[in-house]
Protein backbone atom coordinates (compact mmCIF):
# COMPACT_ATOMS: atom_id res chain seq x y z
CA UNK A 1 0.00 0.00 0.00
CA UNK A 2 1.13 3.53 -0.65
CA UNK A 3 0.80 5.88 1.80
CA UNK A 4 0.32 10.09 -0.24
CA UNK A 5 0.98 12.84 1.94
CA UNK A 6 -0.65 15.71 0.08
CA UNK A 7 0.72 18.96 0.50
CA UNK A 8 -1.31 21.95 -1.14
CA UNK A 9 1.75 24.46 0.28
CA UNK A 10 -0.07 25.34 3.16
CA UNK A 11 1.60 22.22 5.41
CA UNK A 12 4.69 22.78 3.76
CA UNK A 13 4.55 26.69 5.11
CA UNK A 14 4.06 25.37 8.57
CA UNK A 15 6.83 22.77 8.43
CA UNK A 16 9.28 25.20 7.08
CA UNK A 17 7.83 27.70 9.73
CA UNK A 18 8.16 25.50 12.51
CA UNK A 19 11.99 23.94 11.54
CA UNK A 20 13.44 27.33 10.80
CA UNK A 21 12.05 28.29 14.50
CA UNK A 22 13.79 25.34 16.04
CA UNK A 23 17.05 26.21 13.97
CA UNK A 24 17.10 29.15 15.34
CA UNK A 25 16.47 28.20 18.83
CA UNK A 26 18.97 25.33 18.52
CA UNK A 27 21.68 28.02 17.23
CA UNK A 28 21.80 31.95 16.53
CA UNK A 29 18.85 33.81 15.16
CA UNK A 30 21.12 35.59 13.30
CA UNK A 31 22.38 32.39 11.40
CA UNK A 32 19.44 30.99 11.14
CA UNK A 33 18.62 34.53 9.34
CA UNK A 34 21.39 34.08 6.91
CA UNK A 35 19.80 30.06 6.36
CA UNK A 36 17.07 31.30 5.67
CA UNK A 37 17.82 34.26 3.24
CA UNK A 38 20.42 31.56 0.61
CA UNK A 39 17.37 28.85 0.83
CA UNK A 40 15.20 31.66 -0.89
CA UNK A 41 18.29 32.33 -3.05
CA UNK A 42 18.50 28.55 -3.59
CA UNK A 43 15.07 28.12 -4.70
CA UNK A 44 15.00 30.82 -6.88
CA UNK A 45 18.01 29.18 -8.41
CA UNK A 46 16.15 25.75 -8.38
CA UNK A 47 13.21 26.78 -10.15
CA UNK A 48 15.66 27.79 -13.17
CA UNK A 49 18.07 24.29 -12.71
CA UNK A 50 15.27 21.63 -10.84
CA UNK A 51 12.00 22.18 -12.63
CA UNK A 52 13.39 23.83 -16.41
CA UNK A 53 16.29 21.84 -16.25
CA UNK A 54 18.77 24.65 -17.34
CA UNK A 55 22.00 25.29 -14.94
CA UNK A 56 23.19 28.53 -14.95
CA UNK A 57 26.96 29.07 -13.68
CA UNK A 58 26.16 33.24 -12.99
CA UNK A 59 22.66 33.68 -10.64
CA UNK A 60 25.14 35.73 -8.43
CA UNK A 61 24.32 38.11 -11.05
CA UNK A 62 20.98 38.12 -10.05
CA UNK A 63 21.38 38.02 -6.49
CA UNK A 64 23.68 40.66 -6.41
CA UNK A 65 21.28 42.98 -8.29
CA UNK A 66 19.09 42.90 -5.77
CA UNK A 67 21.44 43.51 -3.21
CA UNK A 68 22.70 46.49 -5.25
CA UNK A 69 19.22 47.88 -6.07
CA UNK A 70 18.17 48.32 -2.75
CA UNK A 71 21.66 49.12 -1.26
CA UNK A 72 21.51 52.02 -4.11
CA UNK A 73 18.37 53.19 -3.15
CA UNK A 74 19.06 53.12 0.69
CA UNK A 75 22.02 55.44 0.04
CA UNK A 76 20.61 57.83 -2.50
CA UNK A 77 16.77 57.99 -1.65
CA UNK A 78 14.08 56.32 1.01
CA UNK A 79 15.79 54.21 3.60
CA UNK A 80 12.19 52.54 3.81
CA UNK A 81 13.63 48.60 3.94
CA UNK A 82 10.50 47.27 2.51
CA UNK A 83 10.63 49.65 -0.89
CA UNK A 84 13.69 48.43 -0.64
CA UNK A 85 12.97 45.11 -0.93
CA UNK A 86 10.65 45.78 -3.59
CA UNK A 87 13.19 47.75 -5.65
CA UNK A 88 15.56 44.90 -4.93
CA UNK A 89 13.24 42.55 -6.90
CA UNK A 90 12.37 44.60 -9.40
CA UNK A 91 16.04 45.31 -10.08
CA UNK A 92 16.57 41.56 -10.62
CA UNK A 93 13.56 40.99 -12.25
CA UNK A 94 14.69 43.63 -15.12
CA UNK A 95 18.07 42.23 -15.67
CA UNK A 96 16.44 39.17 -16.28
CA UNK A 97 13.72 40.58 -18.26
CA UNK A 98 16.56 42.01 -20.60
CA UNK A 99 19.08 39.33 -20.49
CA UNK A 100 16.83 37.08 -20.74
CA UNK A 101 15.85 37.22 -24.89
CA UNK A 102 19.78 36.07 -25.42
CA UNK A 103 20.19 33.81 -22.57
CA UNK A 104 17.19 31.25 -22.99
CA UNK A 105 17.85 30.81 -26.80
CA UNK A 106 20.72 28.46 -25.98
CA UNK A 107 20.61 25.08 -23.95
CA UNK A 108 23.51 23.15 -22.21
CA UNK A 109 26.72 24.35 -21.43
CA UNK A 110 26.00 27.12 -23.94
CA UNK A 111 23.84 28.43 -21.02
CA UNK A 112 25.59 27.91 -18.19
CA UNK A 113 28.59 29.70 -19.65
CA UNK A 114 26.81 32.77 -21.04
CA UNK A 115 25.20 33.44 -17.34
CA UNK A 116 28.73 33.37 -16.08
CA UNK A 117 29.89 36.03 -18.61
CA UNK A 118 27.11 38.06 -17.61
CA UNK A 119 27.66 37.86 -14.14
CA UNK A 120 31.48 38.64 -14.64
CA UNK A 121 30.47 42.10 -16.62
CA UNK A 122 28.09 42.44 -13.55
CA UNK A 123 31.04 42.08 -11.22
CA UNK A 124 33.41 44.62 -13.14
CA UNK A 125 30.27 47.07 -13.18
CA UNK A 126 30.17 47.17 -9.22
CA UNK A 127 33.57 46.51 -8.90
CA UNK A 128 34.90 49.23 -11.46
CA UNK A 129 32.67 50.48 -14.59
CA UNK A 130 30.11 52.21 -11.33
CA UNK A 131 32.51 52.32 -8.56
CA UNK A 132 31.80 56.01 -8.08
CA UNK A 133 27.99 54.81 -6.95
CA UNK A 134 28.62 51.42 -5.49
CA UNK A 135 31.72 52.40 -3.76
CA UNK A 136 34.02 49.88 -5.65
CA UNK A 137 35.69 47.66 -3.47
CA UNK A 138 34.70 48.92 -0.13
CA UNK A 139 30.83 48.53 -1.03
CA UNK A 140 28.38 50.84 0.36
CA UNK A 141 27.34 51.08 4.20
CA UNK A 142 23.64 51.00 5.23
CA UNK A 143 21.23 52.26 7.74
CA UNK A 144 17.95 51.29 7.32
CA UNK A 145 14.70 52.92 8.91
CA UNK A 146 12.52 51.21 10.82
CA UNK A 147 8.72 50.78 10.00
CA UNK A 148 6.84 51.94 12.59
CA UNK A 149 5.13 47.93 13.09
CA UNK A 150 8.64 46.62 11.90
CA UNK A 151 11.94 47.28 13.94
CA UNK A 152 14.23 45.76 11.53
CA UNK A 153 16.92 46.34 14.04
CA UNK A 154 15.74 43.80 16.28
CA UNK A 155 17.02 40.39 15.45
CA UNK A 156 14.05 38.44 16.37
CA UNK A 157 11.97 40.50 14.47
CA UNK A 158 13.90 40.54 11.54
CA UNK A 159 14.34 36.57 11.77
CA UNK A 160 10.63 36.49 11.69
CA UNK A 161 10.35 39.16 8.61
CA UNK A 162 12.77 37.05 5.98
CA UNK A 163 11.27 33.40 7.08
CA UNK A 164 7.72 35.27 6.70
CA UNK A 165 9.76 35.88 3.44
CA UNK A 166 10.96 32.74 2.58
CA UNK A 167 7.40 30.87 3.44
CA UNK A 168 5.96 33.34 0.77
CA UNK A 169 8.10 32.63 -1.88
CA UNK A 170 7.76 28.63 -1.01
CA UNK A 171 4.38 28.94 -1.55
CA UNK A 172 4.18 30.73 -4.35
CA UNK A 173 6.91 28.25 -6.18
CA UNK A 174 4.53 25.65 -4.74
CA UNK A 175 1.41 26.71 -6.27
CA UNK A 176 3.22 27.62 -9.34
CA UNK A 177 5.32 24.26 -9.85
CA UNK A 178 1.92 22.18 -8.50
CA UNK A 179 -0.12 24.21 -11.79
CA UNK A 180 -0.16 23.11 -15.43
CA UNK A 181 2.70 25.89 -15.93
CA UNK A 182 4.97 23.46 -13.47
CA UNK A 183 3.53 21.10 -15.71
CA UNK A 184 4.91 22.54 -19.14
CA UNK A 185 8.14 23.41 -17.08
CA UNK A 186 9.00 19.75 -16.00
CA UNK A 187 8.12 19.03 -20.25
CA UNK A 188 10.15 21.55 -21.37
CA UNK A 189 12.81 20.26 -19.46
CA UNK A 190 12.62 16.89 -20.50
CA UNK A 191 12.26 17.32 -24.09
CA UNK A 192 11.20 21.14 -25.54
CA UNK A 193 11.20 20.24 -28.89
CA UNK A 194 8.23 17.69 -27.90
CA UNK A 195 6.63 20.53 -26.11
CA UNK A 196 6.78 22.93 -29.11
CA UNK A 197 4.94 20.43 -30.94
CA UNK A 198 2.57 20.41 -28.67
CA UNK A 199 1.63 23.75 -29.05
CA UNK A 200 3.64 25.43 -26.63
CA UNK A 201 5.53 28.49 -27.19
CA UNK A 202 8.52 27.31 -25.00
CA UNK A 203 10.85 30.13 -25.71
CA UNK A 204 8.02 32.57 -23.88
CA UNK A 205 7.68 30.26 -20.65
CA UNK A 206 11.87 29.76 -20.72
CA UNK A 207 12.19 33.57 -20.53
CA UNK A 208 9.17 34.28 -18.03
CA UNK A 209 10.45 31.32 -15.77
CA UNK A 210 13.94 32.99 -16.75
CA UNK A 211 12.46 36.56 -15.00
CA UNK A 212 10.77 34.74 -11.91
CA UNK A 213 14.02 32.90 -11.25
CA UNK A 214 16.08 36.19 -11.52
CA UNK A 215 13.27 38.13 -9.39
CA UNK A 216 13.53 35.69 -6.78
CA UNK A 217 17.24 35.47 -6.71
CA UNK A 218 16.96 39.43 -6.35
CA UNK A 219 14.65 39.24 -3.53
CA UNK A 220 16.96 37.04 -1.80
CA UNK A 221 20.13 39.54 -2.42
CA UNK A 222 17.86 42.39 -1.11
CA UNK A 223 17.51 40.82 1.96
CA UNK A 224 21.21 39.96 2.65
CA UNK A 225 21.96 43.41 2.12
CA UNK A 226 19.29 44.53 5.23
CA UNK A 227 20.54 41.81 7.20
CA UNK A 228 24.39 42.90 6.52
CA UNK A 229 23.78 46.66 6.51
CA UNK A 230 25.98 47.13 3.50
CA UNK A 231 26.80 45.64 0.29
CA UNK A 232 29.73 44.92 -1.40
CA UNK A 233 31.41 43.14 -4.50
CA UNK A 234 30.93 39.91 -2.81
CA UNK A 235 27.13 40.11 -3.26
CA UNK A 236 27.74 39.43 -6.54
CA UNK A 237 31.11 37.65 -7.19
CA UNK A 238 30.93 34.86 -10.04
CA UNK A 239 33.19 32.86 -7.77
CA UNK A 240 30.52 32.24 -5.17
CA UNK A 241 27.88 30.67 -7.53
CA UNK A 242 29.37 26.96 -6.64
CA UNK A 243 27.69 28.05 -3.30
CA UNK A 244 24.35 27.73 -4.92
CA UNK A 245 24.83 25.42 -7.10
CA UNK A 246 26.04 23.00 -4.32
CA UNK A 247 23.39 23.66 -2.27
CA UNK A 248 20.87 22.55 -5.01
CA UNK A 249 22.31 19.47 -5.53
CA UNK A 250 22.96 18.29 -2.32
CA UNK A 251 19.55 19.06 -1.51
CA UNK A 252 17.94 17.52 -4.54
CA UNK A 253 16.87 19.42 -7.47
CA UNK A 254 13.51 20.42 -8.78
CA UNK A 255 11.99 20.06 -5.39
CA UNK A 256 11.00 22.91 -3.28
CA UNK A 257 11.85 20.89 0.32
CA UNK A 258 15.21 19.26 -1.19
CA UNK A 259 15.86 23.29 -2.03
CA UNK A 260 15.83 24.48 1.26
CA UNK A 261 17.00 21.48 2.71
CA UNK A 262 20.09 21.95 0.77
CA UNK A 263 20.30 25.48 1.61
CA UNK A 264 20.65 24.49 5.30
CA UNK A 265 22.55 21.76 5.08
CA UNK A 266 25.32 23.50 2.75
CA UNK A 267 25.26 26.90 5.24
CA UNK A 268 25.68 24.31 8.18
CA UNK A 269 28.70 22.58 6.34
CA UNK A 270 30.23 26.02 5.94
CA UNK A 271 29.26 27.35 8.72
CA UNK A 272 30.29 24.88 11.01
CA UNK A 273 32.16 22.34 9.71
CA UNK A 274 34.37 24.73 8.93
CA UNK A 275 35.44 25.05 12.30
CA UNK A 276 36.77 21.84 12.83
CA UNK A 277 38.59 21.36 9.24
CA UNK A 278 40.78 23.78 7.74
CA UNK A 279 39.95 22.75 4.27
CA UNK A 280 36.20 22.32 4.42
CA UNK A 281 35.75 22.81 0.93
CA UNK A 282 37.36 19.69 0.24
CA UNK A 283 35.01 17.91 2.49
CA UNK A 284 32.35 19.79 0.33
CA UNK A 285 33.73 18.79 -3.17
CA UNK A 286 34.24 14.64 -1.37
CA UNK A 287 30.75 14.78 -0.48
CA UNK A 288 29.58 16.11 -3.75
CA UNK A 289 31.18 13.42 -5.01
CA UNK A 290 29.67 11.00 -3.13
CA UNK A 291 26.13 12.52 -4.03
CA UNK A 292 26.96 12.69 -8.00
CA UNK A 293 28.04 8.59 -7.85
CA UNK A 294 25.55 7.11 -5.47
CA UNK A 295 22.93 10.07 -3.87
CA UNK A 296 21.88 11.48 -7.38
CA UNK A 297 18.57 13.06 -6.15
CA UNK A 298 20.25 14.60 -3.34
CA UNK A 299 19.00 14.23 0.56
CA UNK A 300 15.46 15.06 -0.13
CA UNK A 301 14.93 13.02 -3.34
CA UNK A 302 17.02 9.81 -1.58
CA UNK A 303 14.12 10.22 1.55
CA UNK A 304 11.19 10.73 -1.09
CA UNK A 305 13.15 7.30 -2.53
CA UNK A 306 13.36 5.23 0.79
CA UNK A 307 9.63 6.71 1.79
CA UNK A 308 7.96 5.07 -1.16
CA UNK A 309 9.71 1.91 -1.30
CA UNK A 310 9.21 1.04 2.53
CA UNK A 311 5.48 2.26 1.80
CA UNK A 312 4.49 -0.13 -1.32
CA UNK A 313 6.53 -3.05 0.47
CA UNK A 314 4.49 -2.33 3.57
CA UNK A 315 7.52 -1.88 5.74
CA UNK B 1 -8.14 19.81 -51.15
CA UNK B 2 -6.87 19.88 -47.32
CA UNK B 3 -3.01 19.27 -48.00
CA UNK B 4 -0.93 20.45 -50.88
CA UNK B 5 2.82 20.16 -51.28
CA UNK B 6 4.36 21.34 -54.43
CA UNK B 7 7.45 21.04 -55.83
CA UNK B 8 9.37 20.74 -52.44
CA UNK B 9 13.29 20.63 -51.72
CA UNK B 10 14.41 19.88 -48.01
CA UNK B 11 18.32 19.95 -47.66
CA UNK B 12 19.92 18.75 -44.91
CA UNK B 13 23.06 21.20 -45.35
CA UNK B 14 24.47 20.57 -48.88
CA UNK B 15 22.68 17.28 -48.98
CA UNK B 16 19.67 17.02 -51.03
CA UNK B 17 16.87 14.94 -48.74
CA UNK B 18 13.65 15.31 -50.52
CA UNK B 19 13.08 17.36 -54.38
CA UNK B 20 10.53 17.84 -56.14
CA UNK B 21 8.03 16.34 -53.38
CA UNK B 22 4.35 16.67 -55.08
CA UNK B 23 1.13 15.33 -53.40
CA UNK B 24 -1.98 15.91 -52.07
CA UNK B 25 -4.32 14.86 -49.42
CA UNK B 26 -8.28 15.73 -49.54
CA UNK B 27 -10.49 15.59 -45.83
CA UNK B 28 -10.74 12.11 -44.64
CA UNK B 29 -8.04 11.02 -46.53
CA UNK B 30 -5.94 8.28 -45.34
CA UNK B 31 -2.67 8.62 -47.58
CA UNK B 32 0.60 6.32 -46.99
CA UNK B 33 3.54 6.71 -47.72
CA UNK B 34 5.83 3.52 -48.04
CA UNK B 35 9.58 3.23 -49.12
CA UNK B 36 13.03 1.79 -47.99
CA UNK B 37 15.18 3.44 -44.92
CA UNK B 38 16.15 7.15 -45.90
CA UNK B 39 13.92 7.49 -48.84
CA UNK B 40 13.04 10.89 -47.48
CA UNK B 41 9.41 9.73 -45.61
CA UNK B 42 10.31 11.12 -42.37
CA UNK B 43 11.83 13.94 -43.64
CA UNK B 44 8.38 14.74 -45.64
CA UNK B 45 6.45 14.41 -42.29
CA UNK B 46 8.87 16.67 -40.39
CA UNK B 47 9.13 19.32 -42.70
CA UNK B 48 5.23 19.48 -43.24
CA UNK B 49 5.21 19.58 -39.26
CA UNK B 50 7.64 23.00 -39.34
CA UNK B 51 10.46 20.92 -38.06
CA UNK B 52 12.51 21.74 -41.08
CA UNK B 53 12.68 24.34 -43.87
CA UNK B 54 12.01 23.83 -46.98
CA UNK B 55 14.75 25.18 -49.32
CA UNK B 56 11.91 25.27 -52.72
CA UNK B 57 8.20 25.07 -53.13
CA UNK B 58 5.31 24.75 -50.88
CA UNK B 59 2.63 23.44 -48.63
CA UNK B 60 -0.49 25.04 -48.29
CA UNK B 61 -3.04 23.41 -45.81
CA UNK B 62 -6.26 24.01 -45.70
CA UNK B 63 -5.54 26.70 -48.73
CA UNK B 64 -2.73 28.53 -46.61
CA UNK B 65 1.11 28.54 -47.13
CA UNK B 66 2.31 26.95 -44.08
CA UNK B 67 6.39 26.21 -44.97
CA UNK B 68 8.48 27.86 -42.87
CA UNK B 69 5.81 28.35 -39.75
CA UNK B 70 7.03 27.13 -36.61
CA UNK B 71 5.96 23.49 -35.15
CA UNK B 72 3.62 25.72 -32.32
CA UNK B 73 1.96 27.21 -34.75
CA UNK B 74 1.23 24.35 -37.00
CA UNK B 75 0.26 22.25 -34.15
CA UNK B 76 -2.21 25.41 -33.21
CA UNK B 77 -3.51 25.14 -37.09
CA UNK B 78 -4.89 21.59 -36.81
CA UNK B 79 -2.01 19.82 -37.81
CA UNK B 80 -0.45 16.90 -35.32
CA UNK B 81 2.62 14.94 -35.73
CA UNK B 82 2.98 11.48 -33.65
CA UNK B 83 6.61 10.22 -33.73
CA UNK B 84 8.50 7.57 -34.73
CA UNK B 85 9.98 7.16 -31.57
CA UNK B 86 7.20 6.75 -29.25
CA UNK B 87 8.75 8.96 -26.79
CA UNK B 88 6.23 10.57 -24.04
CA UNK B 89 6.96 12.85 -21.29
CA UNK B 90 8.08 9.80 -19.42
CA UNK B 91 8.94 11.94 -15.88
CA UNK B 92 5.20 13.15 -16.65
CA UNK B 93 1.89 11.23 -15.52
CA UNK B 94 -0.17 9.85 -17.96
CA UNK B 95 -2.65 12.18 -17.01
CA UNK B 96 -0.20 15.32 -16.74
CA UNK B 97 0.90 13.88 -20.32
CA UNK B 98 -2.92 14.42 -21.31
CA UNK B 99 -2.86 17.70 -19.43
CA UNK B 100 -0.35 19.44 -21.59
CA UNK B 101 -1.99 18.74 -24.61
CA UNK B 102 -5.33 19.73 -23.38
CA UNK B 103 -4.19 23.61 -22.73
CA UNK B 104 -3.06 24.66 -25.58
CA UNK B 105 -6.12 23.71 -27.17
CA UNK B 106 -8.88 25.13 -24.61
CA UNK B 107 -10.50 21.26 -24.95
CA UNK B 108 -11.49 20.66 -21.29
CA UNK B 109 -9.08 18.16 -19.27
CA UNK B 110 -11.83 16.09 -18.90
CA UNK B 111 -12.89 15.72 -22.50
CA UNK B 112 -9.67 14.79 -23.36
CA UNK B 113 -9.41 12.55 -20.91
CA UNK B 114 -12.82 10.73 -21.82
CA UNK B 115 -11.30 10.79 -25.53
CA UNK B 116 -8.43 8.69 -24.86
CA UNK B 117 -10.04 6.32 -22.76
CA UNK B 118 -12.64 5.85 -25.67
CA UNK B 119 -9.50 4.79 -27.55
CA UNK B 120 -8.34 2.64 -24.85
CA UNK B 121 -10.10 2.02 -21.72
CA UNK B 122 -7.67 -0.09 -19.97
CA UNK B 123 -5.58 3.58 -19.50
CA UNK B 124 -7.81 4.73 -16.49
CA UNK B 125 -5.58 2.24 -14.69
CA UNK B 126 -2.55 4.06 -15.01
CA UNK B 127 -3.36 7.77 -15.52
CA UNK B 128 -1.49 8.63 -12.09
CA UNK B 129 1.68 6.15 -12.75
CA UNK B 130 4.24 7.55 -14.70
CA UNK B 131 4.21 7.29 -18.52
CA UNK B 132 7.29 5.82 -18.48
CA UNK B 133 5.81 2.93 -16.34
CA UNK B 134 3.94 2.22 -20.39
CA UNK B 135 4.66 -0.37 -22.67
CA UNK B 136 5.30 0.92 -25.98
CA UNK B 137 2.30 -0.25 -27.30
CA UNK B 138 0.06 2.08 -24.47
CA UNK B 139 2.48 4.47 -25.20
CA UNK B 140 2.06 4.57 -29.30
CA UNK B 141 -2.08 4.60 -27.86
CA UNK B 142 -1.19 7.62 -25.56
CA UNK B 143 0.24 9.43 -28.35
CA UNK B 144 -2.32 9.33 -31.01
CA UNK B 145 -4.94 9.62 -28.28
CA UNK B 146 -2.93 13.16 -27.67
CA UNK B 147 -2.49 14.08 -31.11
CA UNK B 148 -6.44 13.93 -31.17
CA UNK B 149 -6.92 16.25 -28.42
CA UNK B 150 -8.23 19.67 -29.82
CA UNK B 151 -10.04 17.71 -32.90
CA UNK B 152 -6.96 18.54 -35.67
CA UNK B 153 -7.79 17.83 -38.93
CA UNK B 154 -4.46 16.52 -39.90
CA UNK B 155 -2.49 13.61 -38.09
CA UNK B 156 0.76 13.04 -39.63
CA UNK B 157 2.10 9.69 -37.72
CA UNK B 158 5.41 7.94 -38.34
CA UNK B 159 5.69 4.63 -37.92
CA UNK B 160 2.95 3.88 -35.96
CA UNK B 161 3.39 0.10 -36.03
CA UNK B 162 7.29 -0.28 -35.74
CA UNK B 163 8.34 -2.58 -32.94
CA UNK B 164 5.22 -3.11 -31.38
CA UNK B 165 3.44 -7.18 -31.29
CA UNK B 166 0.99 -8.17 -33.87
CA UNK B 167 -1.93 -8.07 -31.05
CA UNK B 168 -1.14 -4.09 -30.21
CA UNK B 169 -0.65 -3.57 -34.26
CA UNK B 170 -4.34 -4.89 -34.19
CA UNK B 171 -5.65 -2.60 -31.82
CA UNK B 172 -3.87 0.64 -33.27
CA UNK B 173 -4.91 -0.38 -36.33
CA UNK B 174 -8.48 -0.71 -35.42
CA UNK B 175 -7.96 3.01 -33.41
CA UNK B 176 -6.80 4.53 -37.33
CA UNK B 177 -9.48 2.27 -39.13
CA UNK B 178 -12.16 4.03 -36.38
CA UNK B 179 -10.53 7.35 -37.31
CA UNK B 180 -10.92 7.30 -40.97
CA UNK B 181 -13.39 9.38 -42.69
CA UNK B 182 -13.20 11.93 -39.51
CA UNK B 183 -9.90 12.83 -39.47
CA UNK B 184 -7.46 13.05 -42.53
CA UNK B 185 -4.23 11.22 -42.00
CA UNK B 186 -0.48 11.24 -43.63
CA UNK B 187 1.10 8.00 -42.07
CA UNK B 188 4.36 6.57 -42.90
CA UNK B 189 4.35 3.02 -42.54
CA UNK B 190 6.77 -0.01 -43.52
CA UNK B 191 4.16 -2.64 -42.68
CA UNK B 192 2.62 -3.46 -45.84
CA UNK B 193 0.09 -5.80 -44.42
CA UNK B 194 -1.14 -2.51 -42.39
CA UNK B 195 -0.45 -0.06 -45.10
CA UNK B 196 -3.40 -2.40 -47.22
CA UNK B 197 -5.59 -2.09 -44.54
CA UNK B 198 -5.39 1.52 -43.71
CA UNK B 199 -4.91 3.35 -46.98
CA UNK B 200 -6.95 5.05 -49.54
CA UNK B 201 -3.80 6.20 -51.73
CA UNK B 202 -0.04 5.07 -50.92
CA UNK B 203 2.92 7.23 -51.66
CA UNK B 204 5.76 5.40 -52.84
CA UNK B 205 9.05 6.97 -51.78
CA UNK B 206 12.56 6.47 -53.40
CA UNK B 207 15.83 8.47 -52.37
CA UNK B 208 13.84 11.54 -51.62
CA UNK B 209 11.29 11.84 -54.27
CA UNK B 210 7.96 10.22 -55.28
CA UNK B 211 8.39 7.21 -57.04
CA UNK B 212 4.92 6.53 -57.59
CA UNK B 213 1.23 6.93 -56.59
CA UNK B 214 -1.04 4.43 -55.97
CA UNK B 215 -4.54 5.35 -55.90
CA UNK B 216 -5.85 1.42 -57.23
CA UNK B 217 -7.73 0.01 -54.05
CA UNK B 218 -7.22 -3.72 -55.76
CA UNK B 219 -3.83 -2.65 -55.81
CA UNK B 220 -3.61 -1.71 -52.29
CA UNK B 221 -4.68 -4.38 -51.22
CA UNK B 222 -2.64 -6.78 -52.21
CA UNK B 223 0.47 -5.94 -49.83
CA UNK B 224 2.54 -8.25 -52.26
CA UNK B 225 1.36 -5.66 -55.49
CA UNK B 226 2.84 -3.04 -53.45
CA UNK B 227 6.69 -4.29 -52.08
CA UNK B 228 6.99 -5.12 -55.83
CA UNK B 229 7.46 -1.28 -56.02
CA UNK B 230 9.73 -0.80 -53.81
Amino acid sequence: MTTKIRDSGALGVILIALGFILLGSATSIHRTTDFIIFCIFVLGFDLLYGHMGRLSFGHMLFFGSGAYAAGLLVRYTTTNPLVAILVGICGGALVGAILGPVVVRATGACFALINLAFNQVGYFLALVAFAKFTGGEDGLSLTFSNIPFLNIANPKVFFGLTLFCLCLTYYFLKRLTSSPYGILLRAIRENETRAQFIGYNTYRYKWITFVLSSSISAFAGALATINYSYVNPSFIDPTRNVEVIFAALIGGAGNLYGAILGGVSYMLISNYLARYIPRWEMFLGLALLVLVFKFREGIWGNIISVWKSRTQTGG
Amino acid sequence: MLLAVNDLDVHYGHAKALHNINLHLFKGEVICMVGRNGAGKTTLLKTIAGFLKPSQGSILFDKKPIQGFVPEKVSLMGIRYVFQDKRVFSELTVRENIELAAYPTKEKVSDSIKRILNLYPRMDVLMDSKAKGLSGGQRQILLIGRALIGEPKLLLIDEPTEGLSAGIIEEILNVIVRMKGQLSMVIVEQNLSVVSRMADRVYIMKEGGIFKEINDRAVIEQSNALEAYL
